[in-house]
């Protein structure tokens, strides 16, 4: 190395140091990962490591992955290509929309300087660094979305300028599915990436990217069905990553495959909390609790809920934690129908990630607003109104609306209680409709009260069981084989006198609670129904 | 060097991690043009307001707000051509953006044209199902120009 990039290299490496913040570590070492063949010139001693990180990068294990990549500079400085990982690990979950805080992309920036001044062997390696800086070139003045459409555009000429590379196929068929919008319902990045995913499957049916982004791509209602194998074989694949044991539920709650997706879950959490990845732990806890409650095993749903008060290690400012501890609570009351469990439901700790609240807000209006108390539904009515104003003032549009949901929810039940059901219908019509225009947050595994659904129970109240029936079959194609489904559409079938249909739904909910651990009154009744 | 890449290790064992999880909040508020341009408005230097906004659309080219913020500027510089081209793009880019409804059917007010106010108000009445300041604010507007007239 000339004296001057000495120097340089020192000058970023103190620029580097300063940003050092906490995180924890896992504890243990890394195992399987999958299968990676990342062609790189980096000593011998250090390819294999180097490899590793990748595939860790692959299931966005990140804490372990920036270890790793760091140790492999430490161990080759003329390994300049580990930079890249560095700089890719600090854009975060690419699917998740935010992408880095301004202290990470400070860092990232400096990790790709790094990489320019050690210098690489090859100009693959030097292209692929700067695929990755196409991300934070002028960061600081572009908006997220704009950053994801220039990586997403670099990342498809790494990918033309190299055909038989097929580390870059991959990486640009994930940063193409990260620029799907969760309001484009034709899922165009999604399927295109699904395409270029799928030719890769054949040949690397152990790669652990290969199968996380394909259940990324299909992780959408209409689509989600293609996305079961890689599902079922991504938790195996790479069995040591957390994030590898927790993704497959997301393709296993699209389609109701509620064993499937509590096992992964579990697995998850117990990888996870061994790490000392608390966000990750209480995000698989949240998915593995609605899956539990699908099939009426509440018990179970009731101890998973009460032993994540020993995960650790948590960024309550964060999202996935916040949003997991507020839900899971929520979701045990408002899925067993659990009104006056749902008003008295506590508030969440503080965060400073704004719909925090809005979970337990929605449930505890729900909850007054179902056993007649529109007081208390006021109340929290405008506590909803309150947190959708703060998200409006932060422009955040998705959250706003998505709170903006549970507001015409409660507004149309509270509506029912004064016996004005026009109104009632036309509020939950507007948020049965404002819901369906958006997918769901890859943060939930579901929303509290499906909007759709809701619809249908205030229609069944109103005695209206063959529209309420029409909505219950709409909601189904988005949320399939839910449990309060079943048992609404048994009761609007059979309020139609359609026996035949009312059997049906009492069948598949007697299916699905086939191994509950208790006493719901939907399961007993659809246990006498088909007596 | 490798005591430089040993900082380098230092710096990056210890890092902060994006929550996977988070939604993308509107980063065109931290635009520096962007925020020239509200302060160019608080200050009702129109043109000024303008120019800053119009750089801030080169960047952010699907930002509604900015849009709408460039045609309340050329509304305010009575050049209402203008306010109802950006009023136009900031509700094709988001057809719930409560403020562009409630401005536009301003101007139309403005122009003389009640039927173009009207038309926004049903809009209004159509997102606001529960009422908002920007569906209450162009009734009243509309009843105050009808009493007027």
């Amino acid at each position: 190395m000339r004296p001057t990039s000495r120097l340089a290299l020192s000058c970023i490496c103190a620029a580097l140091a300063p940003i050092a913040l906490a995180h924890d570590e896992p504890a243990k070492e890394y195992g399987r990962l999958g299968t990676v063949k990342f062609e790189n010139s980096c000593a011998p001693e250090v390819q294999a490591k180097l490899t590793r990180a990748v595939a860790m990068l692959h299931s966005f294990w990140y804490v372990a992955a920036e270890k790793t990549f760091t140790e492999v500079i430490s161990e080759d400085p003329s390994c300049g290509v580990a930079t890249w990982g560095l700089a890719s690990i600090l854009m975060s979950n690419p699917l998740g929309g935010r992408g880095s805080t301004a202290p990470q992309a400070q860092k990232a920036m400096a990790a790709i300087e790094l990489g320019r001044v050690m210098g690489t062997k090859t100009e693959r390696e030097r292209d692929y660094i700067e695929a990755v800086a196409a991300y934070y070139d002028d960061w600081a003045n572009k908006p997220e979305r704009a950053r994801q459409l220039a990586r997403a555009e670099a990342y498809q000429k790494l990918a033309a300028k190299y055909p038989k590379d097929d580390e870059a196929q991959i990486f640009a068929a994930l940063y193409t599915a990260a620029t799907q919008q969760q309001s484009d319902q034709t899922y165009a990045a999604y399927l295109k990436a699904a395409a270029v995913l799928e030719e890769q499957f054949k040949k690397y049916p152990d790669h652990p990217g290969v199968a996380h982004y394909l259940i990324h791509s299909y992780d959408a209602p209409p689509i989600a069905e293609k996305g079961v194998k890689a599902a079922r074989l991504y938790a195996s694949i790479a069995p040591d990553a957390p994030h590898a044991l927790h993704m497959p539920s997301h393709i296993f709650t699209r389609v109701g495959a509620w064993e499937d997706s509590a096992a992964t879950n579990q697995r998850s959490r117990e990888v996870a909390k061994a790490g000392g990845e608390g966000d990750e732990a209480y995000h698989a806890t949240d998915y593995m609790v609605y899956a539990y409650l699908q099939m009426g095993r509440d018990a179970d749903a009731r101890r998973t809920i009460d032993e994540a008060s020993q995960i650790k290690g948590i960024n309550i400012n964060g999202l996935a934690a916040p949003y997991a501890i507020g839900a899971m609570n929520a979701r045990y009351a408002v899925e067993r129908s659990d009104w006056q469990a749902a008003m008295q439901l506590p508030m969440p700790p503080p965060s400073t990630w704004t719909p925090t609240p809005a979970n337990t807000r929605f449930a505890r209006a729900l909850g007054a607003a179902r056993t007649g108390n529109v007081g208390m539904a006021r109340e929290e009515l405008a506590g909803l109104a309150e947190i959708q104003r703060a998200l409006e003032d932060k422009k955040d549009k998705y959250w706003a609306t998505e709170v903006e949901v549970q507001r015409l929810i409660v507004a149309g039940w509270i509506a029912h209680a004064q016996k004005n059901d026009d109104d009632a219908l036309r509020l939950m019509r507007g948020a049965a409709d404002l819901e369906d225009r958006n997918e769901k947050h890859i943060v939930t595994p579901g929303r509290l009260a499906p909007a759709r659904e809701q619809l249908g129970e205030l229609l069944l109240e109103a005695g209206q069981p063959k529209a309420a029936l029409a909505e219950f079959e709409m909601s189904r194609a988005r949320e399939p084989n839910r449990m309060r489904n079943y048992y609404l559409s048994a009761v609007a079938a059979e309020g139609m006198g359609d026996k035949v249909a009312a059997r049906n739904y009492w069948s598949k909910l007697a299916q699905l609670g086939a191994k509950s651990d208790s006493a719901r009154p939907e399961l007993v009744r659809a246990r006498a129904a088909l007596q | 060097m490798r005591s430089a890449a040993a900082m380098v290790l230092l710096a990056f064992a210890a890092a902060v991690h994006a929550d996977p999880y988070e939604a993308d909040p509107d980063l065109a508020a931290q635009d520096a043009d962007y925020a020239a341009g509200k302060r160019a408005v608080d200050a009702k230097d129109w043109t000024s307001a303008v120019d800053r906004f119009k750089r801030a659309a080169v960047r952010h080219p699907e930002n509604a707000d900015v849009q709408n913020y460039i045609g309340y500027s050329y509304r305010n510089l009575k050049n209402y051509d203008a306010a109802f081209t950006y009023y136009k793009r900031a509700i094709e880019l988001d057809p719930r953006h409560r403020g562009a409804h409630e401005y536009i059917g301003e101007t139309y007010l403005l122009v003389g044209d009640v039927a173009g106010a009207e038309r926004h108000l049903k809009a209004l009445r159509e997102i606001c199902l529960l009422g908002c300041e920007e569906m209450k604010d162009l009734e009243q507007a509309i009843v105050k120009y009808r009493a007027t007239r």
